[in-house]
């Protein structure tokens, strides 16, 4: 076997190893290591995936099959990694770290839980990523969701369960949508594996089942919209994150709703590749998304609730990436959604920063924090610049990704209103600056220091991310371009 | 002088000598500024070296010299042949004058270096000017000349430039048709020299060319609607400045160039249509300047009006297209240079002694200065055209050509003559008869020095040569300049016309008795033609500026400045209130709506379901 094949192996093998470990050994001797070890569980996923990505590049193969407990040879497991997967495990790896390194300073009680939640979150998105099919991918949402609910309500910070309670209500919701829409497809093409479900199911003319593969797609993206908080099924998505420990928002918003969602979402166009109606609603939906999730991030005046709104808003030029349809709008679409990733898991762990300096999050009890947190201040601002699309940060390029694919595939009004809608990123993004960072110093705040730390790590392992990948990334391109992807 | 002619021939001798020595003339006598009498002499040298050199050229046959450098359509050709030679001797000699003049005036005074300067500096665009054979380079020589009465306005009123403002404005639109006319006259020709220019038709594109450089050119001269700057001039300005400039070297240049432009570099014929343009704009010139000059009470402004009036007659002498219009164009520019020139010099002697020339509060001097007065009588009836003088001579040549084009125009021209008869009558009854009438402060009044009387004594002689010796004078000058072999000198042939012309004056001479009994005064004379029913409310309007082009191009530039303000406040409008207060209102909207309450979190879910619905089945249906 080579590395390649044994690689997608640990993606599975490390969080359950982890999770035993954590269970093994008793809680009073592992408390002061467990989250050290989800850290390091999560930066051995990170770095493995990174490998693997440039080793499938260099074998020059489109994807990896394998079986885990038995094996049932190449090209048949029920188990496959390509390109895609691979990248988001990459991701997934990354901002689980930065969670555990926050978590290090954030959580107090039940640490040991907190390991084992995360592990079984990693292993649920992981396994989203590795599944071939379609129900498969189903469990593992619900196993994603389940370790969501449970961290959320055990870490609440400012606020009572309220945030789990409705999450957990609308994705009740989202399980009905799914389910129906999946059992839809069943009746239809008599399987659920990827192999099975191709466009051809909607062409079948003048058939009465065909309806049926319409009305599922409807009750599937319903469902994965909810999952992914695109507006206008969002309204959750604020709420959990405010009310969950940081270093959870930083997984909810950085990865489980865009494995949950959007790689769901992107799943359905890469099976039903040439739907057109697919794609237009996909688009209007991202459209919609970036206009309500900017204007309502302008109204915030708590840290994290505006960073959630962003979240939303940005979901918004994923799908649009995604929509584009293109192999250049995905990967777009995929790079975009690192670099929000990073962006977004920074701009947490300034929250968690703020939150454990301060003991507040209203900004407008903040001001001039500037020269008392340079660091965070810092690490704030480059997420901000990157996340409005400022060169030579990630999100510069990835956005500017996007409005290519867009511009390429003809949907030229996209563009621009995605183009015109940056503008309002800057705006909420600015105002926050302003009232956190700059401005008038706040005589209440004299006292106040530096955060240090693995918050303080978090935040600067994540700027270093976002600076770099944005001086490498023509680099990225040219070796992707030989690569033959774009 | 043969030699020096020859010796100006060879080479790059004649431009330099004859713009370089002036510009070096005016350095000097502005280094000079502090010795009077040095600055004297060195006006005398450089004057007189100036005629010198004039005269040479034209007693020696002219000479034609072309600069070694050349690009652009931009060549260094100077021609002194025919009209630039006969020109450049008459400023010569007028610009002698007005320089020895001007350096008494400006005794004690700081700005006399400056303006000497400046004076010496335009003498040499001037001739320049005179002697460019190419347009561009005679454009060149022109916008130096422009600059030069920019800086001297300027320096007229620091605090209120208003003058040098209104002046740049009007002469450089003039200017800048002019500049356009010449581009459309090399584009027709095909090259841009004068002398190989040969008469182009005036058709189609031509046709544009030929208008827009007789309206720079006419614009020049002050014709309307490029007049309105004189007037404000001659508050601000002094009276040397009002001399040299409006009073003559503009009007050399400005009919000089539209006696070329009607002659050698268009074909323009009697009857056409550019022949009534001109006609028409110089009637109206000439009606609307006399008019404005009758009601004035001050004598640098009454002047200004006759400097702008007396345009309308060179002009209907242009636009007759004849060859006794040409005559009569050039003779009455020369005689206007003379005598207008002269009245300048008089009131600015005036001025000299009383501090002011505004009628209401100084008059009476002829007892005090015999010469000025004289030699204001002498201008006055040569201005008038009483017969004898040269007025007469040119005006009826004048009324000659205006009659063969039309009796519209002869008529316009006799009414001018009698308003400007009335209003010299006017004029030289309040300022020097009567009894004397001195402002505050003032307890007597002296003759002015030899200096500044002798130039208006020279120049009063040769308004009497210019009228006695016609012949001469048309042998001389008008028979080379134009290339005439006919003769248009002596007295007029035709009796009737003379008559008239007598009788318009002797009308003159009634109203102003009637107007003198009327309000017991010279300068009452002409009151109850400013109030009579009807022209009261036209000089009302005419006086406030309602009537001034320049004052409706500022109102329009206003106007529209003002538009552009609405549209520049409602764009940022747009962008400071309009947008951010749409984006924070939508943006407050939706806030409201987030009420944290489970079952709208629900319905909006299962809104967005049936929303996505709708559209696939809007799609797909």
């Amino acid at each position: 076997m080579t590395v390649l094949q044994w690689i997608p192996h640990l993606f599975l093998a490390l969080p359950m190893l982890a999770l035993i470990v954590n269970n093994v050994i008793p809680r009073a001797r592992i408390r002061t290591t467990t989250i050290a070890m989800s850290a390091t569980v999560a930066g051995a996923q990170m770095l493995l995936a990174l490998a693997g990505v440039f080793l499938l590049v260099e074998s020059g193969e489109s994807a990896v099959r394998f079986g885990m407990i038995w094996d049932a040879g190449k090209n048949v497991g029920y188990f496959q990694t390509d390109l895609v997967s691979m990248f988001l495990l990459m991701c997934v790896g990354m901002v689980a770290l930065a969670s555990a390194l926050t978590a290090l300073t954030t959580i107090d009680d039940h640490r040991g839980s907190y390991t084992n939640l995360l592990m079984v979150m990693m292993l649920g998105l992981n396994g989203m990523l590795l599944v071939r099919d379609l129900f498969s991918l189903y469990v593992f949402l619900e196993v994603t969701g389940l370790a969501s609910f449970v961290m959320i309500g055990m870490y609440k910070s400012t606020r009572d369960l309220e945030g789990a309670f409705k999450y957990l209500a609308l994705s009740a919701l989202a399980t009905i949508f799914i389910l129906t829409g999946l059992s839809f497809l069943f009746i239809k093409a008599g399987s659920l594996a990827f192999d099975a479900l191709t466009p051809a199911l909607f062409s079948g003319a003048g058939d009465g089942s065909t309806l049926l593969c319409w009305a599922a797609l409807v009750l599937l993206i319903s469902g994965y919209s909810i999952k992914s908080g695109v507006a206008p099924f969002h309204s959750w998505l604020p709420d959990a994150y405010e009310s969950a420990d940081t270093a959870v928002s930083i997984m909810l918003s950085g990865i489980v709703t865009k494995i949950a969602g959007v790689y769901s979402l992107l799943t359905l166009t890469r099976l039903f590749d040439g739907i057109a109606p697919l794609k237009t609603v996909l688009a209007l939906l991202g459209m919609f998304t970036i206009l309500v999730g900017a204007l309502l991030a302008l109204a915030q005046k708590n840290f994290k609730r505006i960073a959630a709104y962003s979240s939303v808003s940005q979901m918004g030029y994923i799908l649009l990436g995604f929509a584009a349809g293109t192999n250049l709008g995905i990967l777009a679409g995929l790079l975009y959604l690192f670099s929000h990733s990073a962006a977004k898991s920074a701009f947490f762990t300034n929250a968690a920063a703020l939150e454990k300096q301060l003991g507040t999050l209203n900004i407008d009890e903040m001001g001039g924090l500037q020269k008392r947190m340079p660091i965070t201040s810092g690490s704030s601002v480059v997420a901000l610049l990157s996340t409005a699309g400022v060169p030579p940060f990630a999100g510069f390029w990835s956005k500017l990704m996007v409005l290519l694919a867009l511009w390429s595939a003809g949907l030229k009004g996209y563009a621009a209103f995605a183009l015109i809608a940056s503008i309002l990123t800057g705006a909420y993004f600015l105002r926050l600056q302003k009232k956190v960072f700059f401005g008038k110093p706040n005589p209440r705040w004299d006292a106040v220091v530096e955060i240090t730390g693995g918050i303080r790590v978090s935040e600067i392992l994540l700027t270093i991310v976002t600076v770099a990948v944005g001086l490498v990334f023509p680099l990225l391109l040219l070796y992707l371009q030989r690569a033959g992807l774009i | 002088m043969t030699g020096v002619a020859n010796w100006l021939n060879q080479g790059a001798a004649l431009p330099l000598a004859l713009i370089g020595l002036p510009l070096l003339g005016g350095v000097i006598a502005w280094l000079l500024g502090k010795r009077y009498a040095l600055q004297v002499a060195a006006v005398l040298v450089f004057g007189l070296a100036n005629i010198f050199l004039s005269l040479a050229l034209f007693l020696g046959g002219g000479a034609d010299v072309t600069l070694p450098f050349a690009g652009y359509g931009f060549e260094g050709h100077f021609v002194a042949g025919g009209m630039s030679s006969v020109l450049l001797v008459f400023t010569s000699v007028v610009a002698f004058l007005l320089a020895r003049y001007s350096v008494s005036y400006f005794k004690g005074d700081t700005r006399g270096g400056v303006f000497l300067l400046f004076y010496f500096v335009s003498i040499g665009f001037v001739n320049g000017a005179l002697l460019s054979s190419n347009l561009p380079v005679m454009l060149v020589f022109w916008e130096g000349l422009l600059v030069c009465m920019g800086v001297l306005l300027l320096l007229g009123n620091l605090e209120k430039p208003r003058a040098a403002i209104k002046m740049l404005w009007i002469s450089g639109v003039a200017d800048l048709l002019l500049m356009l006319g010449v581009i459309v006259t090399i584009r027709v020709s095909g090259q841009s020299d004068i002398a190989a220019m040969g008469r182009l038709p005036v058709e189609g594109l031509g046709a544009y060319g030929c208008a827009l450089m007789l309206l720079g050119a006419m614009g020049k001269a002050g014709a309307m609607p490029f007049h309105s700057w004189i007037p404000l001039a001659a508050e601000d300005a002094s009276s040397p400045f009002l001399a040299v400039f409006p009073g003559s070297l503009e009007k050399i240049l400005g009919i000089g160039l539209s006696i070329q432009i009607v002659t050698r570099i268009y074909d323009v014929r009697p009857g056409s249509a550019m022949s009534t343009l001109v006609l028409v704009i110089g009637a109206v010139t000439l009606l609307f300047g006399v008019s404005m000059a009758l009601i004035q009470k001050d004598m640098k402004r009454l002047l200004s009006y006759h400097a702008i009036s007396q345009v309308g007659y060179m002009l209907l002498g242009v636009g007759s297209c004849l060859p006794v219009g040409m005559v009569a164009a050039l003779f009455h520019m020369m005689n206007n240079a003379l005598y207008k020139s002269g009245l300048f010099l008089t009131a600015g002697a005036i001025e000299r002694r009383t501090g002011t020339t505004d009628l209401r509060h100084v008059g009476g001097l002829g007892r005090a200065m015999p010469v000025t007065m004289t030699c204001f009588v002498i201008f006055g009836l040569s201005i008038s055209g009483f017969p004898g003088f040269n007025g007469f001579f040119s005006k009826e040549l004048v009324f000659d050509a205006a009659l063969e084009s039309g009796v519209v125009y002869y008529i316009v021209a006799l009414v001018g003559a009698v308003m400007t008869a009335i209003s010299f009558l006017k004029l030289g009854g309040a300022a020097f008869f009567g009894t004397l009438r001195l402002p505050r402060g003032i307890k007597q009044v002296r003759e002015v020095r030899a200096g500044m009387y002798l130039p208006a004594v020279v120049l009063a002689a040769l308004c009497v040569f210019f009228g006695a010796g016609n012949r001469l004078v048309d042998q001389w000058l008008f028979q080379p300049a134009l290339g005439l072999t006919e003769s248009f000198a002596g007295w007029p042939e035709n009796w009737v016309l003379v008559a008239l012309s007598v009788a318009a004056l002797l009308l003159a001479l009634a109203d102003h008795l009637y107007g003198r009994k009327k309000t017991g005064g010279a300068l009452g004379s002409a009151d109850h033609i400013h109030h009579a029913p009807g022209l009261r409310q036209a000089y009302a309007l005419a006086e406030t500026g309602k009537l001034d082009p320049y004052n409706w191009l500022v109102a329009a530039v206003g106007g529209f400045s003002r538009v552009c303000q609405w549209v520049e406040n409602g764009v940022s409008w747009v962008y400071d209130k309009g947008v951010p207060g749409l984006i924070g209102g939508a943006s407050k909207l939706l806030h409201r709506g987030v009420n944290g309450s489970l079952t709208r979190y629900l319905l909006l879910a299962v809104a967005g379901f049936a929303g996505v619905l709708i559209l696939f089945l809007l799609i797909l249906l």
